[in-house]
């Protein structure tokens, strides 16, 4: 489904991933663990199509297709999500509108007709109730003064709510509690099945105590340099990075 | 020395006044007009036209309306209506009130609604000490014409502890007649005691019609008294619109104003307000957006010369292509005008490199124990925001379209009723549509 072969980056001239390889298939989770400052945020948003990250090599199939050719949206249409780490805040913009806007934008690039008000309605409570949350939510602007736990949920709604094919979760588990962190979790695990793929990113090993990855990967310098199953993160938790990086750097 | 106003003395009414008219309003007139040839025309020099020349509105050479009846078919009257708006409505055609196209039925008692001209022909009497009192023409051309060639308007007369039930609606709809025509509109709204009322101003045009609105309203508060009072500038694409408004409160009013500006190709707007007792509130809202050949200008003064009053300024603007707004506010606490509260700000979003703002936020304060703020900033879309939507499937100019929406939101949410503020915000949205889609 994703193909990342021999992937650099740059962001203001300086070179972040430097030959990044990464193979995910059909409902496969794969989790990404790394050091801060290994490129860990920036996979996230080269894959997603932020601008000021510069793609100096390398290519990423989606489908077969040329997915950095894609503008931003069109990568959402085909079935991308990127949950941010940091959701941003929307002052003025409901949250209702908001998450209509995408989804019919979403079903445009399908070629679907957009969904009418009581069918979307209708589509938005099934999600909540699946995810266990509440519709104070919907009344509210997009993530406008909401604590770092409401951000995240949201987030993780709006991946409920849009049906991707690939989400990636940029370090979800930062600056959340052990509750939210329980929520949040819940929720992803909620939406996993066989068609749908997920990249975790995170710092910690906490997070995959919760939901639990097919494939780890530990990303440092701009590369992936080990890759296992779940062993591979309750090893880097009990030794640490150095234990890792330090070992790649003497090979 | 043969003082004139130059280009201007066009607007002054060919016709003398009607014998009927008391003698009263004819001084007012002449005042005015001696007011206006006195002043003659400002210059960029002058610092409240700074940054709006008078040359193109100079250049139509308009001339005072005539009595010509325009030509109005029952479709364009419905298309000006907001629907679904519950309301006492005025119709007025370039600068004339139309009885027979006015719905003003069944009033409360304790309330007039009535046409200026009528009410001078009839019972001048109700007027004359409030009429172009609380007007101030001195340093202000555009109201001193406009008092030179009062004619007809909106008069408002509520008794003390009236709350109006419903809005009263004042559409100004202007056709274009045979040539660019200028009409100066004179509201007066005077509220009793106690009394409550919301008030609608509209200003819309005939599209692609090219004419000039100079209107003046005044607004005399009773104590306790409180209007809310909404002004939609929506004008002809093409048209110039000058309008005054001049707000005097006693001890204990409230006066709410909310001006949403998208109209017209030239548009001047000043709003004054003044404390005539303690414990008085003034708030000035309002939203402008100006794309390619439009100039937005308002400048409003609010002057605390009374202790323990409290004020708001809060403009907020779009500007797109190479449109044009200014923004001067204007805050004058006196020496004894203690515990005054004031606050200002403006804040404005420019979607491209050739749209201009000019902003001029002031504070005058000469007393010592006050509570005064302002804030003006000028910025751009966030690139973060803009990737947020995008990220979410999102075209690039839609998510446009939705980040200005919500920067308007603030201030058209302030609309009451639903009706009115669905209208604005689909009107406010569709320009952002066409503009989006034109870049």
């Amino acid at each position: 489904m994703l193909t990342i072969h021999e992937l650099r980056a740059a962001v203001d001239g300086r070179e972040i991933l430097k030959g990044l390889d990464l193979e995910v298939g059909p409902g496969e989770i794969h989790a990404i663990m790394g050091p801060n400052g290994s490129g860990k945020s920036t996979l996230s948003y080269v894959l997603s199509g932020r601008d000021g990250y510069e793609v100096t090599g390398g290519q990423v199939l989606f489908d077969g297709e040329d997915l950095l050719a894609m503008a931003p949206e069109e990568r959402a249409q085909r079935g991308i999500f990127l949950a941010f780490q940091y959701p941003v805040e929307l002052p003025g913009v409901n949250n209702t509108s908001f998450l209509k806007a995408s989804l019919n934008a979403i079903r445009a690039g399908r070629g679907e007709p957009p969904l009418d008000a009581v069918s979307f309605m209708r589509l938005m409570r099934d999600r909540l109730k699946v995810l266990h949350l509440d519709d104070t939510l919907l009344k509210r602007d997009v993530n406008a003064g909401f604590s770092g736990g409401e951000k995240k949920r949201n987030e993780i709604f709006q991946m409920a709510l849009l049906e991707p094919r690939l989400a990636i979760l940029d370090e979800t588990d930062s600056g959340l509690d052990i509750d939210a962190l329980r929520v949040v979790a819940d929720g992803v695990n909620a939406l996993r099945c066989q068609t749908r793929s997920m990249i975790i990113v995170t710092h910690y090993q906490r997070l995959l105590d919760y939901i639990k990855p097919d494939h780890v990967h530990v990303l440092a310098n701009g590369r992936i340099i080990r890759s296992g199953g779940k062993e591979l993160a309750l090893e880097l938790e009990a030794k640490g990075y150095g234990w890792i990086t330090g070992e790649e750097a003497a090979a | 020395m043969n003082a004139t106003v130059g280009a201007l003395e066009s607007w002054l009414p060919a016709r003398g006044a009607r014998s009927s008219d008391p003698a009263w309003l004819a001084d007012e007139r002449h005042r005015g007009l001696a007011e206006a040839r006195r002043q003659g025309l400002p210059t960029q020099r002058h610092e409240a036209w700074r940054y709006t020349g008078l040359k193109p509105l100079l250049e139509k050479g308009f001339k005072a309306v005539s009595e010509v009846a325009a030509t109005i078919t029952e479709g364009e009257i419905e298309s000006v209506l907001v629907p679904g708006l519950d309301s006492y409505r005025i119709l007025m055609i370039n600068g004339c009130y139309q009885p027979a196209l006015s719905v003003t039925d069944h009033p409360r008692a304790g309330m007039r609604i009535e046409s200026l001209r009528h009410l001078v022909q009839h019972e001048p009497e109700i007027v004359r000490g409030l009429l172009a009192q609380a007007a101030e023409p001195d340093a202000r051309l555009f109201t001193a014409l406009n008092t030179a060639a009062i004619d007809d308007g909106l008069v408002v007369l509520v008794d003390p502890d009236v709350a109006v039930d419903r809005p009263i609606e004042l559409i100004h709809l202007s056709t274009g007649i045979d040539e660019p025509r200028v009409a100066q509109p004179r509201h007066l709204v005077v509220l009793g005691d106690g009394a409550r009322v919301s008030l609608i101003e509209r200003y819309v045009g005939i599209r692609g019609a090219l004419y000039c609105t100079n209107s003046v309203a005044e607004v005399i508060l009773g104590q306790g008294a409180h209007l809310v009072h909404h002004r939609i500038q929506a004008e002809s694409p093409v048209a110039f619109h000058l309008s005054s408004l001049f707000v005097r409160q006693r001890a204990a009013s409230g006066y709410h104003g909310v001006n949403i500006g998208f109209g017209s190709a030239w548009a001047r707007t000043d709003l004054v307000a003044r404390f005539d007792g303690p414990d008085a509130r003034c708030d000035f809202e309002g939203l402008y957006l100006a794309g390619d050949g439009q100039l937005i200008d308002y400048h409003l003064e609010v002057d605390h010369r009374i202790p323990q009053c409290t004020s708001r300024e809060h403009f907020k603007g779009l500007l797109y292509g190479r449109g044009r707004a200014v923004f001067d506010g204007r805050v004058h606490v006196a020496r004894d005008a203690q515990k005054t509260d004031a606050q200002m700000s403006n804040h404005n979003l420019l979607l491209s490199p050739n749209a201009e703002v000019d902003a001029k936020p002031q504070l005058e304060i000469y007393a010592d124990d006050v509570k005064c703020s302002h804030g003006t900033t000028i910025g751009q879309i966030d690139p973060e925001r803009l990737f947020y939507l995008r990220s979410r499937g999102i075209p690039a100019d839609q998510a446009r379209r939705i980040l200005c929406l919500g920067f308007a939101g603030e201030i058209l949410d302030r609309l009451e009723p639903a009706a009115l503020r669905e209208h604005v915000a689909e009107q406010v949205g569709a320009q952002l549509e066409r503009t989006f889609a034109a870049s």
